[in-house]
């Protein structure tokens, strides 16, 4: 009877402390029952073009507290960054020479430019534009930054962007003490020469200059560590750097010298704000601007005093085949993997899978399914009237299965392969701490499952995924992953067979040609329009080879509070942070 | 005491030298490596991630990768972190002061709650009292800390608005003024509390059956017998005898001081070695994460150290030599 009396007692225990949790969690059911009331009310603006939310004229003044997801590195400057939160805060105070426009089309900044054969540039500068302690920019300022990039001793990513001008190689072996293809003509006039005439030499260029006056003394290989990046940055752009709290946030303070118009704000506020505190952070007003995850979407669009912006991002998810081994030694695919050849059996894939009802169960509503590997704002982004688009047909897939001869021979009711082999398909997922990963990898497999074909999930660990993937170890046989595209649409470097980045090991002479094509100056010159048809062309081929499944392309999502004003967006990024203001 | 100081001092080396083989081997047996996070073909190519992986020596035996780390080590240099590009040394400078503060006022928190508690318990034992206090005291150690610390921010932040959410300071104070430390005192509070209350468990717990014990012995009936007053029994007599085995305790708070808080730090965003050490793991930056590790076993070693000559100190009738 005691002993029963005590189970009594833990078991009543048991019942307050689950209690306690369920009041926990009634937080997240809570907001998420609210949501579908207010979700009529909430519109999300989807135009390509957006704007932000305030209401009427600019106003100067003010303190707007922008909003990062992750601590920065600190490597504040354009040359040595590594990650996106670092590149957030390089924009607000420093500028590109060129930018990009809503189609993704290069236009003049600080610089502009003429060339008459896509070799030999020659770029003009504004003049009077003053970085941040005074000097005024010249074009040796880009020289230098140019020269930094090529040094052997810089240690950051970006020298694929300087590489291309003529003589970059022989002055970064030592063989030259300047890159023979630049030549300064006056402080404000630069001519670039290339290696080779490419229509995409311009858009593949490096265009941020650094400070020669206060960088110059620093040897490259002690830049990235010296306080010119790392506590004094300075730039050219809207916003000066006042003050870095390491890893948590950075003060920036209006810059009166502005070249490019009157900057609205007073000051804004760098911090970086975890994501479990994000919803809490809009609503109390204690961030202002801030990009959203997908997950926190649902819960943001609730609340009154914020609205969401949403814009067309440039990389898509994928699920990719294994079709080949790579060398990389000889650079090439030097077998094939017979397990997934068949197209047919790639298409009833592509079939088996409901995208759409995946990408709003994960996605919530924040990505668009794709149907070949370019993002559909780029302007070389085919029409779905030219792609088989794959509507979600699983009586299709058990046709082509069983046209292929995957058909179930022994009765447990998966299929087979053609020789009558049991058939399984491996797929591969990478695993870091977000929970929902493995439930919609799982929900991909239990697709397959549907249409009669056997899927087993593996999660690996994020680091290990992508190196067994780049090494084609055998375990992986199909698997999940994600790319972006660059202001350029040249997909060459993740598609042509002699790429290691070629994950799927995708070999088709006909459509590497293609590529090689738009890219050759002899065969489109300098049409645009002439490029994308070839790129149609290599996506209606890639779109009905499907060495990869190709499943959705994000949109990038913006929380704004309401006071703010003057912020735009479209595919190329937010518009100059000098036209922002806040209203009190 | 003076030998066995030395006697255990020079114990330490063998150990560390044991404790650096072993954290080297452990991480470069992670899978990846520092630059396999950089895998973005918009920023870079895959000819220079080879490049990089031979600078830093990736290619080269592992024996030899370990000689030449632990030769840079013992000279003091750390080497330069893969993340940030700069000195290992001056990125743990930088998060050292934050982690300290952070840790000295959990602690502190943490003796004022469990030195009250304890006493309680320990004078009224088989309570409601004390029973209601041993039960807090569980649950408070079961509840994993990331759920606490977003409750507290819930709470405490946004729905009172008594606490910042997160950081370590506001920027917008003037350094070094007077506002500039209450603001830090401010922004430490929260996290501190989660952290501090959240351990009492422990503390209270050991105290409490030590007063226990001590309320039974010959010395506390003498001075019963003699009419001293309860409370003064309680307060003095039993309590510095009690205080004798928390010492232990210290040794092993020392390295936690510097080691921070991990799931607390990153949901406070406050910038500390916690935090730093994560990442360091995350993204493979092997300087940073080995200096890290002997940073920290080598204070646990101290820690062990200093808790055992201080009982010496405080118990003269433990014989060190």
């Amino acid at each position: 009877m005691k002993k029963n009396k005590s189970l009594l007692w833990l078991f009543a225990l048991i019942l307050v402390l689950s209690a306690f949790l369920a009041a926990c969690g009634g937080d997240d059911s809570g907001s998420s029952s609210d949501d579908a009331d207010k979700k009529e009310e909430t519109e999300t603006e989807t135009e390509t073009e957006t704007e932000g939310t305030a209401e009427g004229e600019p106003q100067a003044g003010g303190t707007l507290v922008y909003g990062i997801d992750a601590p920065p590195e600190g490597l504040f400057s354009s040359a040595f960054y590594g990650i996106a939160t670092d590149a957030e805060v390089i924009d607000l105070y420093d500028e590109p020479l060129i930018t990009y426009n809503e189609n993704l089309e290069p236009i003049p900044n600080v610089a502009s430019w003429e060339t008459e054969d896509n070799k030999v540039f020659t770029f003009t500068f504004e003049e009077g534009v003053k970085w941040h302690n005074g000097e005024e920019l010249t074009v040796n300022d880009w020289v230098f930054a140019l020269e930094t990039i090529a040094n052997k001793d810089y240690d950051g990513p970006r020298y694929t962007n300087v590489q291309t001008i003529e003589g970059a190689e022989a002055f970064r072996n030592g063989e030259a003490d300047t890159i023979s293809g630049i030549e300064v003509v006056s402080d404000y006039e630069i001519k670039i020469t290339f290696d080779q005439a490419r229509v995409n030499n311009l858009t593949n260029l490096w265009v941020y200059a650094l400070p020669e006056s206060v960088m110059g003394d620093v040897p490259v290989a002690e830049m990235s560590g010296s306080e010119w990046v790392r506590s004094t940055p300075i730039g050219i752009g809207p916003f000066k750097i006042e003050n870095i709290v390491a890893g948590e946030s950075v003060e920036l303070t209006k810059n009166e010298d502005y070249w490019n118009g009157d900057v609205n704000l007073d000051k804004i506020v760098v911090r970086v704000i975890d994501n479990s505190s994000v919803v809490g952070a809009l609503q109390n007003g204690d961030v202002d601007m801030l990009s959203l995850q997908p997950v926190s979407g649902p819960e943001v669009e609730p609340l009154e005093n914020v609205e969401i912006i949403t814009y067309p991002g440039l990389s898509y998810y994928y699920v990719g085949f294994k079709l080949g081994k790579f060398d990389n030694d000889s650079q090439s695919i030097v077998e094939e993997n017979p397990k997934y050849q068949d197209k047919q059996l790639r298409q009833a894939m592509m079939y088996a899978l409901n995208r759409q009802e995946w990408v709003d169960a994960f996605f919530f509503g924040y990505a668009n399914v794709v149907n070949a590997p370019v993002p559909s704002s780029h302007w070389n982004a085919a029409d779905n009237s030219e792609l088989n688009t794959y509507e979600y047909d699983p009586e299709k897939a058990k046709t082509l299965l069983d046209e292929a001869g995957y058909v179930d021979q022994n009765g447990d009711g998966f299929r087979e392969d053609p020789n009558g082999d049991e058939f399984i398909v491996k797929f591969s997922h990478y695993a870091t701490g977000n929970p929902t990963f493995e439930s919609r990898a799982q929900a991909i497999t239990q697709y397959f499952e549907e249409v009669g074909l056997q899927s087993e999930l593996e999660m690996v660990e994020v680091n290990l995924y992508y190196d067994m993937i780049e090494k084609d170890d055998p375990a992986i046989e199909t698997f999940f992953g994600g790319w972006g595209t660059g202001a350029d649409p040249d997909p060459s470097g993740l598609w042509k067979a002699d790429q290691l980045w070629n994950y799927p090991r995708y070999n088709n002479p006909e459509a590497d040609k293609l590529l090689d094509d738009a890219l050759d100056i002899e065969v489109v010159g300098t049409d645009q329009a002439k490029r994308a048809e070839l790129y149609i062309e290599w996506q209606k081929i890639v779109n009905e080879d499907l060495p990869m499944l190709y499943i959705a392309e994000l949109e990038e999502i913006v929380a704004l509070n309401n006071r703010v004003g003057g912020v735009e967006y479209d595919v190329s990024g937010q518009n100059n942070p000098a036209e922002w203001f806040v209203t009190e | 005491m003076l030998k066995y100081t030395i006697k255990r001092l020079l114990g330490t080396i063998p150990m560390l030298i044991l404790i650096s083989i072993v954290v080297f081997s452990l991480a470069k047996l992670m899978p990846g490596d520092s630059l396999s996070g950089e895998i973005d073909p918009l920023n870079t190519n895959p000819e220079y991630i080879e490049e990089m992986r031979e600078k830093l020596g990736y290619n080269e035996p592992l024996p030899v990768q370990y000689f030449n780390w632990i030769t840079g080590f013992v000279q003091g240099d750390f080497g330069k972190s893969t993340k940030y590009k700069t000195d290992v040394f001056d990125i743990i400078m930088e998060k050292v002061p934050n982690t300290l503060l952070l840790g000295v006022i959990s602690l502190i928190i943490t003796y004022i709650l469990a030195f009250a508690m304890g006493m309680y318990s320990g004078r009224r034992p088989y309570t409601i009292g004390d029973n209601a206090i041993a039960g807090i005291n569980y649950i408070m150690l079961a509840i994993p800390s990331f759920v606490a610390a977003v409750v507290a921010i819930y709470f405490f932040s946004f729905h009172l608005n008594w606490f910042p959410f997160g950081g370590s300071v506001d920027i917008l104070i003037e350094k070094g003024s007077f506002e500039y430390y209450i603001s830090k005192l401010h922004h430490v509070l929260l996290p501190a509390l989660v952290l501090g209350a959240m351990g009492t468990a422990s503390y209270t717990q050991f105290l409490r059956n030590d007063i226990i014990d001590n309320s039974r012995k010959d010395f506390v009936r003498t001075a019963r017998a003699k009419g001293t007053p309860i409370r003064k029994i309680y307060n003095v007599h039993i309590l510095r005898n009690s205080i004798i085995p928390l010492v232990t305790f210290l040794g092993f708070d020392f390295a936690a001081l510097i080691g921070g808080a991990i799931i607390t730090e990153t949901i406070f965003t406050y910038p500390g070695i916690g935090m730093l050490f994560l990442d360091s793991v995350t993204s493979r930056d092997y300087p940073t994460l080995m200096a890290l590790t002997m940073l920290l076993s080598f204070l646990t070693l101290a820690g062990n150290l200093i808790a055992d000559l201080l009982y010496g100190v405080v118990d003269p009738r433990i014989r060190l030599d």
